[in-house]
C-alpha cells in the first residue's frame, strides 16, 4: 500500500491573533510578523531537509554542504558515509574561510580567555572558590588569582587559606575575567586588577547569555560609568554599570577610585598597594542616597526592556536607551520617579530606540 | 548508592570488536540463548529458571480477599518484584533501582495488560469475594537477560499454580482443602513470552539474544519484544538508546516469535513432565472436580 | 464502542472525521519561558505539553536523579522529570511522583534523548528536562518527546538531528479479515482505548527509530504497516517542527536580536 501522510491542518486564524496577545510586547513589526509566516509556509522544507536558497537558518539535521573543502566549526558534526557537514543546531551560519559554523539562536555562555563575567560564589573549597558565570560547568577562582587587602603582594599562606571566607563567601557576587580555559570548557577566573572584585552598593541582573535573544554582546568596554549629566532631577550623579560578557549584570552606585572608573582614570599597577583599600571585600553597603537608588532602579528596567525587545545591550544601547527613559517620563508626565519600563511603555522605548 | 561496576575500556573495545567479528565470548551463536532449565517445586505455584548464570524464583499464593470497588466482577491480579542486594550490590532492599522499575513495567503489561489471566474467573461473589493471585519474583542471581527469564519464571509459575476449588451454595461460599477436592488451575488465556535484542555498534547493526550481564552494559540499545505462541504482539519496548533501522525490529519481531514458539513448547512439555511425576497412581482425573469445557 | 468499525469500513472516516493518514492539529511554540534557557509548548490536538529545559550546568546533587543516564563517562547526564497535572484526563486521578508508568516515561524519554543529543560536548554537566502534561489526548509519549525536542533546539544544545514521534494504530487487533485492516496515525484517547497502537521516535527524516514502544496486542503481522504508517507520520510532525524553529529564527533576524547568516547558496550551487 503506498503511504502518503498528510501534511498537519494549518493552525487556524484564531490562533494568530491569540499569538499576537500572548507576545503582544514583540514590537512592532506586525505586517512583518504576517509577511514572514507567508514566507515560511512557501519554503517549506523538502522530504530530506536540505538548504534552501534564501533561508538563512539553519536547523539540526540539515545538510549544510556535501563540499569537501569546508571544515566543520562549532555547531556542526560530519557524517561519516557520505561526508557532509551538517548542522547540530538551530541558528544562522557563519564562515570564518574555509570554517563553517553555526552561531545557535540562544545558548549557554561559552567562556572566552579574557572575558569579563560578573559571578557568583557557589563553593568555597579550600584554596579556591566555584563561581557560577552562567556556563555549563562552574568556574574556579583559584586563592591566588586574587588581590589580597591592601594590595600586598606575596604567597598565600596557610593563614590566608583558613581565612578564605573573608575574602568571598557563598552567594556574593564578583567581577573577574576569563584567566585560562580547560579542556572540557571550565574556566578559570582572576580579579587581579582593580576593575575586578567584590560587587556591593548596587543590583544584579541576569539576561539571557550570548548568541541571541538579545544578550550582552563582546564589546571595547564592558565596564563604564553612566554619567546621569543632569538628566535626573536635582544632581548630577554617576552609575557604573558592568554587563558581564555571560549575561550576568551589575548596576551600582559610583565610587572615586573604585569599579569601573579605575580602569581610565585608575592608578597603574605599580601603585596597586596603595590604592586597594582595606575595605575592598567588604560586604557591607555604603550609604546611597534615594535619587541614586531610583536611577539605578530606572538602569535596571531599561535593560530588561531591551532584551525583552530583542535588542543589543551594549554601553550605547544603555546609554541612549537611559535618556530616553527619562525622556519617557517626562514626557508621560507622570513625573521623573516613574520607573516602568514593562508592557506599553517598554514598545515605545525600543520603538524610539530602534527609529532612530 | 552502590552501582554495578562498569566495564573497562579494553573490556569494551574488546568485546565489541570481537562481536563486530561474529564472535561471542561464551562462543554462542548471535540468536542462541544459554542453558535453559524450568524446575517446578514441590508445592504448586513454584517456578525456578535457571538461564546461564542468571537465575529466577518466582512463587504464586493465592487468597480470598475483597474485591477492589471500581472493579466488582474482577479478581486481583499482582506480580511484585524484588531485586535484591544478593543479585547484585548495585540492588538495594525497599529503594527499586531503574532496572527493577522497568522489569516491573514489563512484566506488568507482558502478562497482565494482555490479559493472559483472566480476572474475571477469579471473581466468587460479585462485589464480595474474589481471589487475589499475587506473584513474588525474587531474582536469585544476576548475570544479564533478567527480563526473558523472569516473565517465563512468571508465566510457567502462574500455569503450574493450582488454587484450592471452591463451591457457592446460596449465600455460603465454601473453600476446600487439598484434602478436601483437588485444586484447580487458574484459567489461563494465552502465553506471552519476552524476548530481548541487544543492539551493538554505530548504527546498532548488531543484534544479540540473551546478552550477558557484561554484554548488556556494553550495548547501545535494547528492544524487548512480548509475544505468544499464535504471533500476538503484547508489547514492545524500545526505551531510546541508539536509532536502528526500522527494518531491522521488524526483523526482530519474526525473529521473537520463532524463539518464543521455541520456550512456548519448552514450558508445555516441562509442565506435561511435571504433571506425570505427580499423578503417581493415575487418579488426579477423577479427583478433580472440574469438568472438560 | 467509540470508534465504530462499521461506520469506518462505509466512509474511511474516523471518529473525529480524520483519514488513516491525517494527523490532528499542531501548535507548537518555543521560548515561551523567558528565565528558562531552553522552554517549548506544544499541542497535539487536545494533547498540551509545556517542557523547559535548564542546563547543561554543573549538578550539585549529582547522583540522585532516578532518571538520568547514570553513564559515569565524560557526558552530560539527561534528568528528565515528568509531571502530570491532575487536571489534565477527564478523571482527576493523583498520581505520586513514584508512579512506575511514568518512571518508565522518564527513563524513555531520558535515554532517547541522550543518545540524540552530542552529550559528550558537555562533560561533568547535567542537562535537565521537565515537562509538564497540561491536558491528555492521546499521543503522550509522543507529544512529550516532540515538547522536549523544540525545547532542546531552543537551548541550542547540539543533536544528531529532530527526534519526532507519532502513534500509529491499526484498525483490527486479530488474525480475522487481516487485508481489511488500516494503519491509523496520530491517535487520540479515544481511539487508544479501543485499537492496538504503537508510538515510535524517530531521528529526523530517517527510518531510524529511536523509541517504540507498544502495549496493546496486535498481530505480528501488523507491525510493519503499523510502523511504516508512523514513521511517515513522524516525517509530518519533523517538517512541522523545523517550520516553529524557521519561524522564530526568521523573527529574530529580521528583528536584528541576531546576525544574518551567511549565504552557502552562491558558492555551493554555483
Amino acid at each position: 500500500m503506498p503511504i502518503t501522510i498528510l501534511q498537519p491542518a494549518p493552525v487556524p486564524v484564531f490562533n494568530d491573533t491569540r499569538n499576537d496577545h500572548a507576545s503582544a510586547s514583540d514590537s512592532d513589526s506586525d505586517e512583518g510578523g504576517v509577511d514572514l509566516e507567508g514566507d515560511i509556509s512557501m519554503m517549506r522544507p523538502s522530504k530530506r531537509a536540505r538548504r534552501t536558497e534564501d533561508d538563512s537558518i539553519v536547523t539540526p539535521g540539515e545538510v549544510i554542504t556535501e563540499d569537501p573543502q569546508w571544515m566543520r566549526g562549532h555547531g556542526t558534526y560530519t557524517t561519516r558515509q557520505a561526508p557532509a557537514i551538517v548542522s547540530s543546531v538551530a541558528g544562522t551560519l557563519a564562515k570564518t574561510n574555509r570554517l563553517l559554523s553555526v552561531r545557535p539562536l540562544r545558548a549557554r555562555y561559552t567562556p572566552e580567555i579574557g572575558d569579563l563575567v560578573v559571578g557568583r560564589i557557589v563553593e568555597v573549597q579550600a584554596k579556591r572558590w566555584r563561581v557560577d558565570v552562567g556556563a555549563s560547568l562552574l568556574a574556579q577562582l583559584p586563592l591566588s588569582a586574587i588581590n589580597l587587602p591592601g594590595g600586598i603582594q606575596r604567597r598565600r599562606t596557610e593563614t590566608d587559606e583558613l581565612q578564605i571566607r573573608t575574602f568571598f563567601s557563598e552567594g556574593e557576587l564578583l567581577v573577574a575575567e576569563v584567566q585560562q580555559l580547560y579542556g572540557d570548557g571550565g574556566a578559570v577566573l582572576h580579579t587581579r586588577s582593580l576593575k575586578y572584585g567584590k560587587l556591593r552598593n548596587g543590583v544584579f541582573v541576569a539576561v539571557s547569555g550570548t548568541g541571541g535573544g538579545g544578550g550582552v554582546v563582546r564589546a571595547r568596554r564592558q565596564a563604564f560609568t553612566l554619567d546621569l549629566g543632569g538628566a535626573s532631577a536635582d544632581d548630577a550623579e554617576k552609575i557604573d554599570v558592568v554587563l558581564g560578557v555571560n549575561g550576568y549584570i551589575w548596576i551600582s552606585k559610583h565610587v572615586e577610585g573604585e569599579g569601573a572608573a579605575a580602569e581610565t582614570s585608575g592608578p597603574g599597577i605599580n601603585r596597586v598597594e596603595e590604592s586597594v583599600g582595606l575595605n575592598v571585600y567588604s560586604s557591607q553597603n555604603d550609604d546611597i542616597p534615594m535619587s541614586t537608588m531610583r536611577e539605578i532602579a530606572r538602569v535596571r528596567g531599561v535593560i530588561e526592556a531591551l532584551v525583552e525587545h530583542g535588542l543589543r545591550v551594549d554601553e550605547d544601547m544603555v546609554a541612549r536607551a537611559y535618556h530616553e527613559a527619562v525622556e519617557m517620563a517626562r514626557g508621560d508626565g507622570d513625573g521623573e520617579d516613574t520607573l516602568y519600563l514593562g508592557g506599553e511603555r517598554g514598545r515605545r522605548l525600543a520603538q524610539a530606540l530602534v527609529g532612530r | 548508592m552502590p552501582r554495578e561496576a562498569e566495564p573497562s575500556l579494553n573490556e569494551r573495545a574488546f568485546v565489541v570488536q570481537a562481536l563486530q567479528e561474529g564472535l561471542r565470548l561464551d562462543g554462542r551463536a548471535f540468536d542462541q540463548f544459554r542453558g535453559l532449565d524450568l524446575k517446578f517445586g514441590d508445592h504448586y505455584g513454584v517456578a525456578d529458571v535457571t538461564l546461564g548464570k542468571t537465575r529466577v524464583l518466582a512463587n504464586v499464593s493465592a487468597e480470598v480477599t475483597a474485591p477492589y470497588i471500581d472493579r466488582p466482577f474482577d479478581g486481583i491480579f499482582t506480580i511484585t518484584t524484588e531485586l535484591s542486594p544478593m543479585a547484585s550490590p548495585a540492588f538495594e532492599v525497599n529503594r527499586p533501582t531503574e532496572t527493577e522499575v522497568l522489569l516491573s513495567r514489563l512484566l506488568e503489561k507482558t502478562v497482565r495488560r494482555s490479559n493472559a489471566l483472566d480476572t474475571e474467573s477469579l471473581c466468587l461473589i460479585a462485589g464480595q469475594k474474589c481471589w487475589s493471585i499475587r506473584v513474588d519474583l525474587h531474582v536469585l542471581s544476576h548475570d544479564g537477560n533478567l527480563i526473558d527469564g523472569s516473565c517465563l519464571a512468571v508465566v510457567a509459575a502462574l500455569r503450574h499454580f493450582r488454587r484450592p476449588d471452591t463451591s457457592i451454595e446460596g449465600e455460603t461460599l465454601t473453600v476446600y482443602t487439598p484434602a478436601e477436592r483437588e485444586p484447580v488451575p487458574l484459567s489461563w488465556l494465552h502465553s506471552p513470552f519476552c524476548i530481548t535484542f541487544s543492539f551493538y555498534g554505530e548504527e546498532g547493526e548488531i543484534m544479540l539474544l540473551d546478552a550477558t550481564l557484561l554484554e548488556e552494559q556494553l550495548r547501545v540499545s535494547s528492544c524487548i519484544i512480548s509475544l505468544n505462541k499464535h504471533g500476538e504482539i503484547c508489547q514492545i519496548a524500545k526505551l531510546g538508546g541508539t536509532p536502528v533501522e526500522a527494518v531491522s525490529l521488524i526483523q526482530c519481531a519474526s525473529a521473537a516469535l520463532t524463539k518464543g514458539k521455541e520456550l512456548s513448547t519448552l514450558l508445555d512439555q516441562k509442565l506435561a513432565e511435571d504433571s506425570k511425576r505427580r499423578d503417581k497412581g493415575g487418579l488426579l482425573a477423577e479427583l478433580s472436580a472440574e469438568n472438560e469445557r | 464502542m467509540p470508534l465504530d468499525t462499521s461506520t469506518y469500513d462505509l466512509a474511511l472516516l474516523r471518529v473525529d472525521g480524520r483519514r488513516w493518514n491525517e494527523l490532528r492539529r499542531l501548535d507548537g511554540q518555543i521560548r515561551t519561558q523567558a528565565a528558562a534557557d531552553g522552554s517549548s509548548y506544544l499541542e497535539m490536538g487536545n494533547t498540551k505539553v509545556m517542557c523547559v529545559v535548564s542546563g547543561p550546568s554543573e549538578d550539585k546533587r549529582r547522583g540522585q536523579t532516578s532518571a538520568s543516564t547514570a553513564t559515569g563517562s565524560n557526558a552530560a547526564d539527561v534528568a528528565v522529570s515528568v509531571v502530570v497535572a491532575g487536571f489534565s484526563s477527564v478523571d482527576r486521578k493523583k498520581r505520586g511522583r513514584g508512579d512506575k508508568r511514568i518512571q518508565e516515561l522518564q527513563t524513555t524519554i531520558s535515554k532517547a534523548l541522550a543518545s540524540n543529543l552530542h552529550t559528550h560536548l558537555y562533560p561533568r554537566s547535567t542537562i535537565s528536562i521537565s515537562l509538564n502534561v497540561l491536558s491528555q489526548d492521546g499521543s503522550l509519549l509522543a507529544a512529550l518527546i516532540n515538547a522536549s525536542t523544540l525545547a532542546l533546539i531552543d537551548a541550542g544544545i547540539p543533536m544528531t538531528d529532530y527526534l519526532v514521534a507519532c502513534t500509529a494504530g491499526s484498525t483490527s487487533s486479530y488474525a480475522a479479515n487481516d487485508d481489511r485492516a488500516d494503519p491509523l496515525v496520530d491517535l487520540n484517547n479515544q481511539e487508544e482505548q479501543e485499537l492496538p497502537f504503537l508510538t515510535m521516535a524517530t531521528l529526523g527524516a530517517t527510518d531510524k527509530v529511536a523509541v517504540l514502544v507498544c502495549e496493546s496486542r496486535v498481530q505480528v503481522s501488523r507491525l510493519e504497516g503499523m510502523m511504516a504508517a508512523a514513521a511517515d507520520a513522524c516525517k509530518g510532525v519533523r517538517d512541522f517542527l523545523d517550520q516553529v524553529i524557521r519561524e522564530k529564527g526568521h523573527k529574530m533576524v529580521t528583528e536584528g536580536t541576531i546576525e544574518k547568516g551567511a549565504s552557502m547558496a552562491i558558492e555551493i550551487d554555483a
